[in-house]
């Protein structure tokens, strides 16, 4: 039932342009990184390292958090339209499998995304003729940057369920996003959830491994991720959905 | 004036000025946190810094929160598929410029509540002298003119589009180029209603590489940059009433 269900949430992103999104917001913070990185070579001497920390930067304050805002606010779109959160409700689905497939769904999505970043970063690299070889922890940084990013997902798809707009999921995730970046310079960036992804992704200190322990980072993602996830799924259970 | 009413009888129970008000905590938050403790320097030049960091803070926030709010007025139609029967009884351009003009209330009231914590930091703070009204007051023109002509622009496109998605995306665009406009070249900055919260500086700063000192102050109004956003503002009105108006819905 859960695979019918992802199939079914995919189906509902047919014809999307959410292509559009996932296509320009990272090719535009990968050309500003770039353009920054390029603008300060005196400064920054490490490479494919330097190069990192300025694509990272952009895209884990800005861009990262408020894409996934619009592939949440996006999967719940067509819901909140035309009163079809009646028929989602009335299928023989439970509402924690459907609300898993929707959460599975948006996480493939940051996966590609996380994906287009790599390949973005070692063509920047490359133009910006970085001879170094590229750096193997870079497979790391994608992949733990996908898992922050799912947990992101997961809050940012509560906002989407009990907040019938799509801008307001996607303002969420960039104040997120805006409010991250000091919690991560004040030290407490493995307790809030939107820092989680400067960290996972080493923005700040790209090197191995990272500026917290991996527990504390599991951990702290995981209940965040099940916060996220339990609240949506209780809100959906009990206070139900409004279509008027 | 009644299609205004109506449009903020629309907004009733939405909560329009929650995110508003969201963002602007954050945005004040952010601003004057590095502001707390200034030295005797500092606070001599407290008016021309603080009008100096504001207008990066704006060029950041604003453009994403003139894409929701555009995005809120513009949606409650397309999600009812209101603009059907809504024709029928009201003139189209003058539900455009209800529109509009509600969302510009929220704008201007987002950007008073901003200048005047603004203000009121300075007096608390002690920054030298009384606040120079001459020089608040062109930074709020600026302001206010930049922060209505992109929540036109975004009205526009959130109005046409019924997929919201590509008005956020515009918008979260737009913040980008707001805060990268700081650096384009004057020449290039023109082109972009989102860089005029930095082609309408009226302060200016001085960083001193060997002291790690920086001098902030006033410089003149820039008034043909703000003839050129009010130009793009009439322009972008005119085409965006004619599209809206003439729109099959």
């Amino acid at each position: 039932m859960f695979i019918r269900s992802v199939r079914a949430e995919f189906l509902k992103l047919r014809r999307s342009f959410i292509w559009l999104a996932m296509l320009a917001l990272p090719v535009l913070s990968a050309g500003l990184g770039t353009a920054n990185y390029l603008n300060n070579l005196g400064m920054l001497t490490e490479q494919w390292y330097s190069l990192w920390t300025q694509h990272a930067l952009f895209y884990c304050t800005l861009f990262a958090p408020a894409l996934t805002g619009v592939y949440c606010a996006y999967i719940c779109r067509l819901e909140h339209l035309n009163r079809n959160w009646n028929a989602v409700m009335t299928q023989p689905v439970p509402v924690g499998t459907m609300l898993a497939a929707k959460l599975t769904v948006v996480s493939v999505m940051t996966a590609l995304t996380q994906l287009f970043i790599g390949i973005l970063f070692i063509i920047s690299g490359k133009i910006a003729g970085l001879t170094a070889p590229i750096p193997f922890e870079l497979v790391y940084w994608i992949l733990r940057g996908w898992w922050a990013l799912t947990v992101q997902a997961s809050l940012l798809l509560c906002v989407a369920l009990i907040i019938r707009s799509f801008a307001v999921p996607v303002a969420a995730g960039i104040l997120g996003g805006f409010c991250g970046l000091p919690a991560l310079v004040k030290g407490f960036g493995v307790f809030f959830p939107f820092s989680l992804l400067e960290l996972g992704m080493c923005s700040h200190n790209p090197s191995e491994p990272m500026d917290c322990s991996a527990a504390g980072f599991l951990i702290s993602s995981c209940l965040y991720l099940l916060l996220g996830f339990s609240v949506s799924v209780l809100w959906m259970r009990k206070q139900d959905v409004k279509t008027t | 004036m009644r299609s205004l009413r109506m449009e903020f009888f629309k907004c009733k129970r939405r909560r329009l000025w929650l995110p508003l008000l969201i963002m602007l905590a954050a945005q004040l938050a952010w601003g004057l946190y590095s502001m707390r403790d200034l030295s005797a320097r500092e606070l001599q030049q407290g008016w021309a810094t603080i009008l100096y960091n504001f207008p990066m803070l704006n060029a950041m926030m604003t453009p994403v929160i003139d894409a929701v709010v555009a995005s809120r007025m513009a949606d409650i139609e397309h999600k009812g598929q209101t603009l059907k029967l809504l024709e029928t009884v009201q003139r189209t351009g003058a539900l455009f410029d209800a529109k509009f003009l509600c969302g510009a209330f929220y704008m201007t009231l987002y950007l008073i509540a901003q200048l005047a914590v603004i203000i009121g930091f300075g007096v608390v703070n002690g920054f030298a002298g009384s606040p120079p009204i001459d020089k608040i007051g062109e930074y709020f023109a600026a302001t206010w003119l930049t922060t209505i002509t992109i929540l036109l622009l975004q009205l526009v496109l959130s109005l046409l589009i019924q997929n919201q998605m590509i008005g956020m995306i515009i918008g979260l665009i737009g913040s980008f180029i707001g805060l990268f406009s700081l650096f384009f070249p004057p020449s290039f900055q023109k082109f972009f209603v989102w860089a005029y919260y930095a082609v309408l500086y009226n302060t200016s700063m001085d960083w001193d590489a060997a002291t790690r000192i920086s001098d902030y102050y006033f410089i003149g109004f820039n008034w043909a940059g703000f003839l050129c956003l009010a130009l793009y503002f009439v322009a972008i009105y005119a085409i965006g009433r004619i599209l809206f108006v003439k729109k099959e819905v």
